[in-house]
């Protein structure tokens, strides 16, 4: 097995009915929203893939794609080798624990309910994991720690109530990490968290593809926040990825015009550097009506006729960078 | 009733729940009356004066006895002790409130939890299935059933319990597809998690707490459903309950004959623990659903003084527009010291200036643009400092001449735009009432349309989403939209709550764009309140950093981003990514700021600080000048200054 197909994704879609189905009259035809329109990448063993784009571009879709917590309308993703597009739920189940997830809102995804012992431990307790409950301990515990809960102890009897925003996350990812996994996504893990504790987040999950091999898909919509630890980055737009190459490519040497918006509008933390913004005029469109051609183009600052009529085709730069704009057709 | 939801925020466990249950007088009054009904029922051997199954003896004379010491209340129709006949009806009467309370709960929360959670088809059977249980009248159903069945005690409390679960049924299934919703449950399904062991842990404890309330409230009703049947003669003939006794009495001649207490002492055991119940529901209520207090509407607590000031004078600038000298604010704590949320802070703004106001969350930044427009919570009051606005002290101004300023002189645009505007008004009524509220003067015919349109055009919403709904605009509008607002009486100075924190890149950008163009067409002065360090560099002209409460430094922006002195901006510089470095490798500040009813000694960012020395932990520091426009507060400066 190569290093290349450890998760591989084809032209993986996911349409929703825009309608609910008892409301759609006969003649009417059916609308689908267009959430994840093809997509195509690959990711190696412990590498960091940023997914960047605005809201509404599909990149959490995407992630519940990939965790099966969506079914996909078409396309494939390979794990391994080993189709896992569709699996029944013991199948499903088993992958879980090679695939987990670390979501956007730290004070949301925890049952305030439950103790950070009971959070940290029900992962193992659901798939049956360790004999003796003092294997299961020690697994919670080294869990905790790798996610920087140290010592274990002080926080073992908490609620998710009593702990920061920071702290709260670190417990979510202690949550996946306890199952040994060999991908990490992460929806947007630090958007809700103050800037001074993002970077703890940030270094942990760096940390971790380090100390454990772990891959990472970083969803976000903040290119800052990720540009030094991501190994690539794709940038998506309206369910396609528009722009992939390695971190220096894309941000260094872009290509795609919806790139260099997104790029020009990432605040630098020094007024001397104030630059030329290239706001975009309005917002994503409706994943309903995805425009014809290029789906950039009627918010693109350098449309050309051409664009409006032909979708695009994704024009290889380099061995690693690729973009898909007429621009750049010769 | 319907729709309530009780957010748990917190675990109830039951030590904590408890000490915040006794505090609730009406909860604990309804505890103590049911308490003693049940210590009645459990010992109604021990404490009647006579055996209630002792017939023997009785003549005419006994029947309607009035009230004497050998029998305190009395006796009824068969010459028995209407004590006796009282303490043992409760036990009667508990009973099948109890068991039938029991078995409606397990009827209505099944139903409830297996429609909210499977959805689809199921709930739509369920719920149409409890709709029409619902719309049954159950008095008379009641009545058939028990009439058509034996009346024993045992078919009341079936009959009872499975009539009363429609309401638990209907408040269970919307409080699970709250749960359901919520994010834990997508990531315990992430985990791989399967339904049942979902329902059990993350479903089943978060509706407890509305079962558990339901609870009581069903037993109050099962209490009287069953006096209701006595009553009607339905009871069981074998056990005398309230309602058998209120029967008897109704149905023998009591009230012809003047024998009052045969009919109020049951009666006042049915009332008696009825409005126990319904006590200690509300009490309960109020427990596991705090927010029911809390709201935006209780009136701000007087401006007090104490201590002068003692930062040093600040403002050198030529008649700022806004000048707040040493501003301090407290939360008022229950019996405990105050929390001292801002302190001494100053700073001036100019016409057409932009400040940034940076600080982690919990610095007290929004604490202390609240306090500028004097709209504070309850527990929040300004102690000391002066806000002087064109030469006038808003510190001193009474209700009305404050309300005068606000919004006409300084407006606020909040953070997250949905939670601001009214859901059920066109975004359109909502600026023309911004407009008309502030300027009652202002004429309402076609003028008043033409200043909203003005308006949103100012902001780049087209005039045709005038009459939209804030569901139907993106956030990045309804952000917009909220500028309109407050734009509306064209004030001087605009305070921006973090704007932009909960929206995109890109959307970002065009909002400080925008509240860049607005500042230089209409000269408008603006405070920006924001943790991002980028967005602060990219627009203001002069910067505060605030850490628990206090200034750590204010400067112009250049100085703050290639010169900070403050051991605490310069780490929160380290901690953002810059992409012009992408390979910068960030740091984070270790720990987490105070918490402001537990204030450290000294400067309140030593325990943080990698630089503190011994000093920092004993004295707070004071604020040092270090340049024209340059202070900053920390020991280490001294030496330099």
């Amino acid at each position: 097995m190569s290093k290349d197909n450890f998760l591989e994704v084809r032209g993986l879609k996911k349409y929703f009915d825009a309608d609910r189905p008892s409301l759609r009259f006969a003649s009417r035809e059916a609308r689908y929203i267009h959430a994840v329109d093809g997509v195509d990448f690959n990711l190696r063993r412990s590498e960091v893939i940023a997914l960047v784009g605005e809201s509404g571009c599909g990149k959490s879709t995407l992630a519940l794609l990939l965790m099966g917590l969506e079914e996909p309308t078409s396309g494939t993703i390979l794990f391994e080798g080993r189709d896992i597009t569709h699996l029944n739920d013991s199948e499903r189940k088993d992958l879980r624990r090679k695939i987990q997830m670390v979501f956007q809102d730290p004070y949301e995804s925890l049952n305030p309910t439950q103790t950070i012992e009971e959070i940290i431990n029900e992962p193992l307790v659901v798939h049956g994991i360790g004999s003796s409950k003092s294997e299961r301990d020690e697994r919670v515990k080294k869990a905790m720690e790798d996610s920087g809960l140290k010592p274990a102890e002080v926080y073992l009897k908490r609620f998710p109530h009593e702990l920061s925003g920071g702290q709260r996350q670190r417990v979510v990812i202690a949550a996946a990490l306890v199952l040994e996994p060999e991908i990490l996504l992460a929806d947007e893990p630090v958007s809700m968290l103050d800037v001074s504790i993002r970077a703890e987040i940030i270094n942990l999950l760096a940390e971790l593809r380090i100390t454990r091999q772990i891959a990472v898909i970083f969803i976000t919509h903040d290119l800052g926040s990720v540009g030094f630890f991501a190994d690539r980055v794709a940038v998506m737009y309206l369910g396609r990825i528009v722009e992939i190459g390695t971190m220096l490519e894309v941000l260094e040497k872009t290509e795609h015009p919806y790139t260099k918006a997104l790029i020009s509008v990432i605040p630098v933390p020094n007024p001397r550097l104030r630059r030329e913004r290239i706001i975009l005029k309005g917002e994503t469109p409706n994943p309903i009506d995805v425009p014809a051609g290029c789906r950039f183009h009627p918010r693109c600052p350098m449309v050309m006729s051409t664009c409006k009529a032909s979708d695009p085709p994704f024009v290889t730069l380099s061995k690693t960078h690729q973009a898909a704009c007429l621009l750049l057709v010769k | 009733m319907e729709a309530q939801i009780i957010k748990i925020e917190a675990a109830p466990r039951f030590h904590e729940f408890w000490r915040t249950f006794r505090k609730n007088h009406m909860g604990l009054v309804g505890l103590v009356m049911l308490a003693i009904v049940i210590f009645v029922a459990i010992f109604a051997p021990i404490l009647s004066p006579y055996d209630p199954s002792s017939t023997h003896n009785v003549t005419t004379s006994d029947v309607y006895n009035a009230p004497s010491a050998a029998h305190w209340l009395g006796t009824d129709d068969a010459g028995q002790d209407v004590l006796t006949n009282f303490i043992f009806g409760a036990r009667v009467s508990l009973i099948i409130g109890f068991f039938a309370a029991f078995i409606s709960l397990i009827i209505g929360g099944v139903f409830g939890i297996v429609a909210g959670f499977y959805g689809g088809r199921t709930e739509a059977v369920l719920m149409r299935f409890t709709d029409i249980m619902l719309v049954i009248p159950d008095m008379p159903l009641m009545m058939v059933v028990i009439a058509l069945t034996k009346p024993s005690i045992l078919n009341i409390i079936i009959v009872i319990g499975a009539l009363y679960w429609t309401t638990t049924a209907r408040m269970v299934r919307s409080q699970t597809l709250a749960v359901k919703s919520r994010k834990f449950v997508l990531r315990a399904r992430a985990i791989g998690s399967g339904k049942g062991h979902i329902i059990r842990h993350h479903i089943l404890p978060l509706v407890l707490p509305i079962l558990v309330v339901q609870a009581v409230l069903v037993v109050s009703s099962a209490v009287l459903a069953e006096s209701t049947l006595s009553f009607l003669g339905l009871g069981d003939p074998t056990a005398l309950s309230w309602g058998q006794m209120l029967n008897y009495a109704f149905g023998r001649g009591a009230m012809s004959t003047g024998a009052w207490w045969a009919l109020v002492v049951p009666g006042f055991g049915i009332v008696w623990v009825v409005l126990g119940l319904t006590l200690l529901g509300q009490g309960l209520e109020q427990v596991l659903n705090p927010r029911l207090d809390t709201h935006h509407l209780m009136p701000g607590r007087p401006v007090v003084r104490n201590e002068a000031g003692k930062g040093v004078e600040i403002s050198n600038e030529q008649n700022p527009l806004l000048d707040v000298q040493n501003l301090s604010v407290n939360y008022v704590n229950n019996g405990k010291p105050p929390a001292r949320a801002v302190e001494n802070i100053s700073f001036t703004l100019k016409e057409g200036e932009l400040v940034g106001l940076v600080g982690e969350s919990g610095c007290g930044k929004t604490t202390l643009m609240l306090a500028l427009l004097r709209l504070l919570p309850a527990a929040g009051q300004i102690v000391n400092g002066n806000v002087f606005f064109h030469d006038r002290d808003l510190t001193t101004l009474t209700d009305d001449e404050i309300n005068a300023v606000r919004w006409k002189d300084i407006s606020i645009v909040f953070q997250g735009a949905m939670n601001a505007l009214n859901p059920v008004r066109t975004v359109g009524e909502q600026i023309a009432e911004a407009i008309t509220k502030h300027l009652p003067g202002f004429p309402r015919d076609q003028r008043l349309q033409e200043r909203v349109i003005e308006l949103l055009d100012l902001v780049g919403i087209a005039a045709d989403h005038r009459d939209h709904y804030p569901h139907q605009y993106s956030g990045g509008m309804r952000q917009r939209a909220m500028i309109a607002m407050a734009l509306a009486c064209n004030p001087q100075v605009i305070i921006a709550d973090e704007p932009t924190t909960a929206l995109d890149v890109m959307i970002q950008a065009q909002i400080l764009e925008l509240l860049d163009s607005l500042r230089k067409k209409l000269g408008l002065a603006i405070i920006f309140v924001t943790h991002d360090l980028g967005v602060v560099a990219e627009m203001c002209d002069r910067v505060l950093v605030m850490y628990g409460g206090v200034t750590a430094e204010y400067a112009d922006v250049d100085i703050i981003y290639n010169g900070a002195r403050h051991p605490y901006t310069q780490e929160l510089l380290k901690a953002f990514p810059d992409l012009t470095k992408p390979k910068k490798k960030l740091s984070s500040i270790p720990g987490y700021p105070p918490r402001l009813d537990a204030l450290p000694i000294g400067c309140r960012f030593a325990p943080r600080c990698l630089r503190a020395i011994e000093r920092c932990h004993k004295e707070q520091p004071l604020m040092h000048k270090l340049g024209d426009a340059h202070v900053a507060s920390c020991h280490l400066l001294e030496a330099t200054k």
